[in-house]
């Protein structure tokens, strides 16, 4: 076993009396997809919140390639390396396609301001350099017809695959998904599923929150089950689905669960 | 290259047009090229880093009454003098743009404002050394290095402030700063995800937007040789407001379209039809926020499409 990129201990976030997250322990590995599922209120987003750095947790610990997190501003968090999508995209919404995975590489471009302003040769270089790196990913995702678009003429499906790209933009070590499943037709789900996988090919530590659990099922290496803010289960997707507690207890519908096969996005 | 030759051409152009104009209409041609100066910087702080602040007109303000109490009271040389009123107006910034980071859109405006109108506050009070409500005058532009820097030649200093000003935004909107501004300012939530430090990104756009309009100030000092309170009040920090907008904010080209069509409307309708020109400008105004929100160059953007489609 490698030691785990982000290793998570005891997180927990407590909102004035009510604990939405307690005691929830974490590993994700360099090239492996993590995929934690649970019902509404079972303190998926929080996890993904403080993972992502736009929460701070109010007790345990998280360390990321053998630094602490704790503390560190939300914006700190691209520079180490982990990136994040958003559920309900939140594309720039003034910019094309190309400079909106050019923001994503914010954090690999910062050079000083006044190499900038005096256009030193290799700033210029830089720059021409990234908007050609940028138009690969924008081909990778498949959005290169979009490349020079106004984000405003992209579907809710292409700019899911705009806001990975904007992601994958900053060479991330980490990749986070908030439920990268909702909202997308089942055309749109596989191709996610391609894509996904594409990334931690590439070596990146995947962590996705889903609902969709045929899709999760179908992709994750690992899953971890959360319920009323605790893990009640962690195994891989096969473990999952014979963990008898965890499906009776909470997952319900068995039925629904013995056809994961299928594929993922509830279509073959 | 090529951005280079363009500037050359351009300072040129803008300084050969100084040497064909008489008296009046080099008066006129001066404070066009300082409103487009003006309007070049308060777009990229306010169309492009989307910060409503009240603020560069008293920038503009504070650049004119330092360098002339800097030269002329503290009696400091003239390169000495630049760079202090320079560094007083990045400090200034400073103190406006840290606390108000926390503040944004209608709190921002309201404290821009208040800290327009102190500065006027400031200019009425401050006794000999602003020279209260009458202002400083009867000083005129020491020799630089030894030259008297007068008549068109000075037109030319304001023609290669202008175009350095532009050169300076240009680039830093072409960079990862300038995206991150507007990244900022579209989704600031989404911004940090990617690594932008918010607040940093926010005070130095309305910093270095700030001591743009300071360093114009200085220039426009010895404009008039003479600066008073009135001048940098707020019916010049809303008429900048309106360049921006009329011409389409966020647009470097359209600050320029803004600032011709606005500083010039009323020189060219008052011969016509007197004050009414006032009401013209209301309408026009009006207008064009209701029928065209992007500004005119948003018109000049839909003619291109329609003709790129046709």
């Amino acid at each position: 076993m490698t030691i785990p990129l982000l290793l998570a201990r005891g997180l927990g976030k407590r909102f004035g009396g009510l604990q939405a997250v307690a005691d929830v322990d974490l590993d994700v590995h360099a090239g492996e997809i993590l995929g934690v599922i649970g019902p509404n209120g079972a303190g998926k987003s929080t996890t993904f919140s403080m993972i992502a750095g736009a929460l701070p947790p109010t007790n345990g610990t998280l360390v990321f390639g053998g630094e602490s997190l704790l503390g560190l501003p939300t914006h700190a968090f691209a520079v180490r390396g982990i990136m994040r999508t958003f559920q309900h995209n939140k594309p720039f919404a003034s910019m094309s396609v190309r400079d909106n995975v050019m923001v994503g590489m914010h954090t690999r471009l910062s050079g000083a301001l006044w190499r900038v302003l005096l256009g030193v040769r290799g700033a210029l270089h830089t720059e021409l350099d990234a908007a050609q790196r940028a138009d690969a990913l924008i081909e990778f995702v498949g959005l290169g017809d979009w490349r020079d678009a106004d984000v405003a003429t992209l579907s809710f499906g292409q700019g899911r695959l705009l806001e990975i790209a904007r992601g994958l933009a900053a060479e991330p070590r980490l990749m986070l998904f908030d439920e990268p499943a909702a909202g997308l037709t089942p055309a749109e789900c596989d191709r996610l599923s391609n894509i996904i996988r594409q990334i931690a090919q590439r070596g990146i530590a995947v962590l996705l929150i889903e609902h969709d659990m045929r899709f999760l099922m179908a992709l994750a290496d690992q899953v971890v089950v959360l319920n009323f803010g605790r893990k009640i289960a962690q195994g891989t997707p096969a473990d999952i689905q014979r963990d008898a507690a965890v499906v009776s207890a909470y997952l319900g519908d068995v039925g629904v669960l013995g056809q994961h096969a299928v594929g993922a996005c509830g279509h073959a | 290259m090529r951005q280079w030759l363009g500037l050359v051409v351009a300072a040129l152009v803008l300084s050969a047009i100084a040497f064909s104009l008489g008296s009046y209409q080099t008066d006129v041609y001066r404070k066009l090229l300082l409103w487009v100066t003006l309007a070049l910087s308060y777009n990229f702080l306010f169309g492009i880093a989307g910060q409503v602040a009240f603020s560069h007109f008293t920038f503009y303000g504070i650049g004119a009454y330092a360098i002339v109490i800097l030269l002329f009271q503290v009696g400091l040389p003239l390169p000495l003098a630049v760079l202090a009123g320079i560094a007083l107006c990045v400090v200034l910034a400073l103190v406006v743009a840290i606390p108000s980071t926390r503040l944004e859109g209608f709190y921002l405006a309201l404290a821009t404002l208040a800290f327009a109108q102190l500065f006027i506050v400031v200019l009425n009070e401050g006794g000999a050394v602003t020279g209260a409500a009458g202002g400083l005058a009867n000083y005129r532009l020491p020799d630089v290095f030894g030259v008297r820097v007068s008549g068109p030649w000075y037109t030319v200093v304001i023609v290669l402030l202008l175009l350095s000003t532009w050169a300076i935004l240009w680039r830093l909107d072409r960079s990862y700063f300038g995206r991150a501004c507007r990244a900022v300012r579209d989704d600031p939530e989404a911004a940090r995800a990617m690594g932008v430090n918010v607040a940093f990104t926010k005070i130095i756009a309305y910093t270095v937007t700030s001591a743009l309009a300071g360093v114009a100030g200085m220039v426009y000092a010895f404009v008039d040789n003479t600066v008073n309170p009135p001048i940098f009040g707020l019916e010049n920090a809303f008429l900048l407001l309106f360049m921006v907008i009329v011409g389409g904010s966020g647009r470097h080209a359209g600050a320029v379209v803004g600032a011709v069509l606005l500083y010039l409307m009323p020189l060219v309708l008052s011969p016509l039809i007197g004050h009414h020109h006032a009401l013209v400008f209301g309408v026009f105004m009006v207008a064009v926020v209701l029928f065209q929100p992007k500004g005119l160059i948003g018109l000049w953007d839909g003619l291109l499409k329609r003709r790129k489609q046709a």
